[in-house]
């Protein structure tokens, strides 16, 4: 599907506007998370290293691929991968992200912050031609060189652990749309996150664990993207395992 | 086949992931899949799936996104089966 114009033209001026407003926004928003909620990642230096490592290699897209407990996991995430001066002079590294639009267009605070934040409202369960348009204009800034954020299981996780079963084609069609497309999965969890919620709780220590991929199929269609979304969850689910295995 | 046959093979394939079983049992061309007949998006592509199988035929993505009612879905594979 080609891309209009119209709709090539609006995303690069939602980037080019967050970007302009970067040295504004990105180190408020990090600092209202470490300040006003106390949340902090522990261990972020070597998911950092490699997400740089990988950025440094441009010769194909790059998609980060997460567990999804919270409503503020791309946040914590893209922290978790660069710190925020890092982002505001390496813009194009902080993904894109595809929320659900119920979620963020209550306020115009959130529409503004959703929409400097490089988010590509989604509307899950909506109109078919809809959605394979936000997948399209995900995948075309992907195209240019920036960086997205998928939650292959579609949304957060109600058992509170990667369901390998959830696994939505959305995550495949943008893999198998960007050829050579690398995939960094990432596993971000509180200590004390049990359970999926709407924010972590005050003060919560959040650990990343991660692992590159290039997931690759024989499938054509839709069970070609399926297959390719159940290879990533299969890594995360992996991730996982390591991560409740180190608190044992 | 027919656009009969075809239609009473979609609705036999939606039938375990319709959570409205009233809406299922008197669809027409135009039900809504997701919103009449309240079938979670997600599982969208084990319905597509269990399509391809079915009709033995192979759709891509962006065919998935012009599907939004049993009509719909009809059409598609009786384009892509003839």
């Amino acid at each position: 599907m080609q891309l209009a114009l119209r709709d090539r033209f609006s995303l690069l001026v939602q980037r080019e506007v967050g970007r302009l407003l970067g040295p504004v926004w990105i180190p408020a928003a990090a600092a209202f998370m470490r300040w006003r909620h106390g949340w902090r990642i522990v261990d972020a230096g070597a998911a950092r290293r490699e997400f740089a490592r990988l950025r440094r290699e441009p010769q194909a897209p790059l998609l980060v691929c997460a567990n999804h407990l919270t409503m503020v996991d791309s946040f914590l995430i893209a922290i978790a991968l660069g710190s925020p001066w890092w982002y505001v002079s390496h813009f194009s590294a902080l993904p894109w992200n595809t929320p659900e639009r119920d979620n963020f267009s209550r306020t115009w605070w959130l529409r503004v912050a959703t929409y400097v934040m490089k988010c590509i409202p989604v509307e899950r369960g909506g109109d078919r031609r809809e959605v394979g348009r936000t997948l399209e204009r995900f995948i075309y800034m992907l195209g240019r060189g920036d960086v997205g954020l998928i939650f292959p299981e579609g949304g957060r996780s109600r058992s509170g652990r990667i369901d390998p079963e959830a696994a939505t084609y959305g995550v495949g069609r943008v893999v198998k749309s960007l050829p050579g497309c690398r995939v960094l999965c990432v596993y971000l969890r509180g200590e004390g996150q049990a359970a999926y919620s709407d924010a972590p709780a005050r003060g919560e220590r959040f650990h990343v664990l991660f692992a590159s991929l290039e997931p690759k199929t024989e499938h054509a269609g839709m069970r070609g993207s399926l297959a390719i979304t159940r290879q990533i969850l299969a890594r995360l689910a992996a991730l996982e395992t390591r991560w409740f295995d180190a608190r044992q | 086949m027919t656009e009969k046959e075809a239609f009473e093979t979609v609705v036999k394939i939606l039938t375990p992931h319709a959570k409205n079983p009233a809406a299922l049992a008197s669809a027409k061309m135009d039900t809504n899949i997701l919103d009449d007949l309240k079938v979670n998006s997600a599982r969208l592509v084990d319905v597509v799936l269990a399509f391809e199988d079915a009709f033995d035929i192979e759709i891509a993505d962006e065919e998935v996104d012009s599907v939004n009612t049993v009509g719909d879905c009809v059409r598609l594979i009786l384009a892509k089966a003839s």
